[in-house]
């Protein structure tokens, strides 16, 4: 049996396309109309990743998010929106959904995101495992990979999620170029052409609150023509 | 200088005017009649002499150093006078005064025959004026009488006239005295208060006829700066219209604002219709294409290894085909009725524009190495082109923009990005060297949903007109400009041109 999926979507005709398609490949779907049978579905045993429509009747998908996270729950979340300004809302604020999806958008898609984020939670749970108890360091910047806690100069910074495993990966693999397109596969968990943006700016913020001189970085450098890539931990 | 000081000033500057020629009118009156009276009097002396002493020419002769005694005695009770004896040619022959003009003195003759005829006709002149040999700088009222030597015949001819001089007032304390109680002390106070007067009646008079005038402007201002939507520029109801210039003025401009502001409302709540409508139908579209592209993706992988079925799959993916180019179409719709949202707002962060077009190069290689095209970053190495932008939307912005260039762009050639600063300005230039586009369709490039010639290519289902108006949005979200060049068969090169500091 494949990885359990929850589908919350209450048009019946997509919901029963995603299922569809979901069983087709192999996994262990389970459709629900509202946000409300979304969150009682989660309530005994939770599922693998979860897949929100945003606009739901009743609690919408920003709120079973939120639900779920206040109750400490990492399962992955794919959120499913209409209009793209939501998209900032899911993912840029920060509540908690790992990735979304704009209507319209098509099978292929969806089923790219759902494997490249069940790998990626899959990744991120060995990481854990492996580097657990490890601190990184690089310079002036000094990673505690299980408290999810970065100081830089001793100073603690504060990071958002993505923040931190973008920076993780760079710390995990200095002086290695990684194109755009690489971060997003590493970091988000999924390589679709249009959203390279969301790494500038990641990579953009995270300057801004590692870097001495964020107009002349030193510790997140550009490889021009290639990407970008941590320094050499100094010796 | 606003129209209520010019009238204030112009007011005050004629009553000023005619202050002063009152003044000056009363003040020559005044001479006048003190000439008069002092000529009436000496004139009455000489005729008393001249009756007493009708040979003074011989007495003179007779003995000249007490003639100069025997005058002032004569002026004894005249002591504003002074005597001359003259003779016909008008040479002084003697004076009263302490000051003996010189032997040969002449005193002007047109005066004195001027006085003599005076005195034989009163009709002719109040009085006259002439030399004061003390003083010969100033006319001064004078009184002549014709005299002739050893008389025996009255009408014999004139040997010598009696000439008396009247002392001018300057030189008379008692005349600055009058001059000053009765003019400056009354007359001057008097017309200055009168002015004071006039100049707080006109200022007063003024303000009260400009006041509308002073309301309209602010009521001009107010809209200026604030629009229509800002409080009623003109409070209150509609003022009642007549009476005068001013008030028809204040009722036309307070019609006018009001029509302008129906209308202008109509058309914004016209303008948010429209948005608002295609906002929704961009959305409500999107379940329906999702729903429709899903059946026939599941469709095309069922039939994918059915050899029975390949004619069926080729029609299948035409519909696929459009399928996705309609929602391509309706997501940029939806997109570009955010964008137009007057709340939208910018999330700009400060970003190396250089660095910008290396990721886009990166992200449209495959692509351009597929096609045939060089593309390439041609900022200059160590560019640091800074600029706050929102990442997102002006990444969409260039990527529109080589999107563009590419499908214009024919195997072998080449598709340039640059980015350089200019002094508080900075220009990121996408440029090829593709078909081109011609003169009549630039001005139309930006414009939603034009397409030139190459009208809706299946290959981008129309959405093409949407990418560039897009991009224009974008770039005026961040105060900037978007400038194309560009010539038939030669190739393209737009221009977005951003302040340091968007946003």
């Amino acid at each position: 049996m494949g990885s359990a999926i929850l589908v919350a979507e209450d048009q019946p005709d997509i919901r029963d396309l995603i299922a569809l398609n979901l069983r087709q490949a192999g996994y262990d779907v389970t459709p629900v109309a509202d946000g409300r049978a979304a969150l009682d579905s989660q309530a005994d045993r939770s599922s693998d990743l979860l897949i929100l429509d945003l606009m739901m009747p009743g609690l919408d998908g920003l709120e079973v998010c939120k639900a779920l996270r206040a109750k400490g729950r990492a399962t992955p979340i794919l959120m499913l929106t209409a209009k793209s300004t939501e998209l900032d809302r899911v993912l840029g604020l920060e509540l908690g959904a790992d990735d979304y999806l704009t209507k319209p958008f098509s099978m292929a898609e969806l089923l790219a995101r759902v494997k490249a984020l069940l790998r990626r939670a899959d990744l991120m749970r060995q990481a854990q495992q492996a580097h657990g108890g490890s601190t990184l360091r690089n310079g002036e910047i000094e990673i505690v990979v299980a408290r999810r806690d970065v100081r830089v100069r001793g100073q603690p910074v504060e990071l958002t999620a993505l923040e931190f495993d973008l920076l993780l990966h760079f710390a995990q693999h200095p002086g290695h170029v990684f194109s755009r397109a690489q971060l997003l596969d590493a970091v988000w968990g999924y390589s679709h052409e249009g959203y390279e943006h969301t790494v500038t700016t990641h990579i953009n913020r995270l300057r801004a609150k590692l870097e001495a001189d964020p107009m002349h970085p030193a510790v997140i450098l550009t490889a021009r023509g290639a990407g970008y890539k941590m320094r050499d931990a100094p010796a | 200088m606003t129209v209520r000081l010019r009238l204030a000033l112009t007011i005050f500057a004629t009553g000023v005017v005619t202050a002063l020629g009152v003044l000056v009118t009363v003040a020559i009156a005044f001479q006048r009649f003190e000439h008069e009276s002092v000529y009436e009097r000496a004139n009455a002396f000489l005729g008393r002499v001249v009756a007493l002493h009708p040979d003074l020419l011989d007495l003179q002769a007779r003995d000249a150093d007490g003639f100069t005694g025997f005058l002032r005695n004569l002026l004894l009770f005249e002591p504003d006078s002074q005597l001359y004896l003259l003779d016909a040619q008008g040479n002084v022959l003697a004076a009263s005064g302490s000051m003996q003009p010189a032997p040969g003195f002449k005193v002007r003759l047109e005066p004195v025959r001027e006085a003599v005829a005076v005195a034989g006709d009163r009709r002719r002149a109040p009085y006259v004026m002439g030399d004061d040999p003390e003083h010969m700088n100033l006319d001064a009222v004078i009184a002549a009488r014709p005299l002739h030597r050893s008389v025996i015949r009255r009408d014999a001819a004139t040997a010598g006239y009696l000439y008396l001089v009247c002392q001018p007032p300057s030189l008379n304390v008692g005349h600055a005295e009058v001059y000053r109680s009765t003019l400056a002390g009354t007359a001057m106070s008097g017309v200055m208060a009168l002015i004071i007067c006039m100049t707080l009646c006109a200022a007063w008079i003024v303000a009260t006829v400009t006041r509308p005038l002073r309301d309209l402007s602010d009521a001009v201002a107010r809209a200026q700066r604030d629009g229509f939507e800002g409080a009623p520029a003109l409070d209150g109801a509609a003022p009642a219209a007549g009476r005068d210039e001013f008030a028809q003025l204040r009722a036309g401009f307070h019609a006018m604002l009001t029509r302008l502001r129906a209308q202008w409302d109509a058309l914004r709540r016209l303008d948010q219709f429209r948005r608002e409508s295609v906002s929704n139908l961009s959305h409500d579209l999107r379940s329906p294409l999702t729903a429709t592209a899903a059946c026939l993706e599941t469709l095309d992988r069922r039939w994918g290894t059915d050899p029975a079925r390949s004619d069926d799959r080729a029609m299948l993916e035409v519909a696929l085909r459009n399928t996705r180019n309609a929602a391509q179409l309706v997501r940029s719709l939806g997109d570009l009725a955010l964008l137009d949202e007057p709340q939208f707002k910018l999330q700009p962060m400060t970003m190396n524009l250089a660095e910008m077009l290396d990721d886009i190069a990166m992200r449209f290689a495959d692509r351009a190495a597929r096609q045939g095209v060089a593309l390439r970053n041609d900022s200059a190495s160590q560019a640091s082109v800074f600029a706050a932008v929102d990442i997102e939307l002006f990444e969409r912005a260039l990527a529109n923009l080589v999107d563009n260039a590419l499908k214009h762009t024919s195997p072998s050639g080449r598709v340039t990005l640059r980015a350089h600063a200019d002094g508080d300005r900075v220009c990121v230039t996408v440029e090829d060297d593709g078909s081109g586009i011609a003169a009549h369709h630039l001005e139309h490039l930006f414009d939603r949903l034009y397409t030139g010639e190459a009208a809706r290519s299946d290959a981008d289902g129309g959405s093409k007109g949407l990418g560039l108006a897009i991009v224009k949005r974008i770039v005026e979200l961040h105060h900037g400009e978007v400038a194309v060049r560009s010539e038939p068969g030669r190739g393209t090169a737009v221009t977005i041109t951003l302040p340091r500091d968007a946003a």
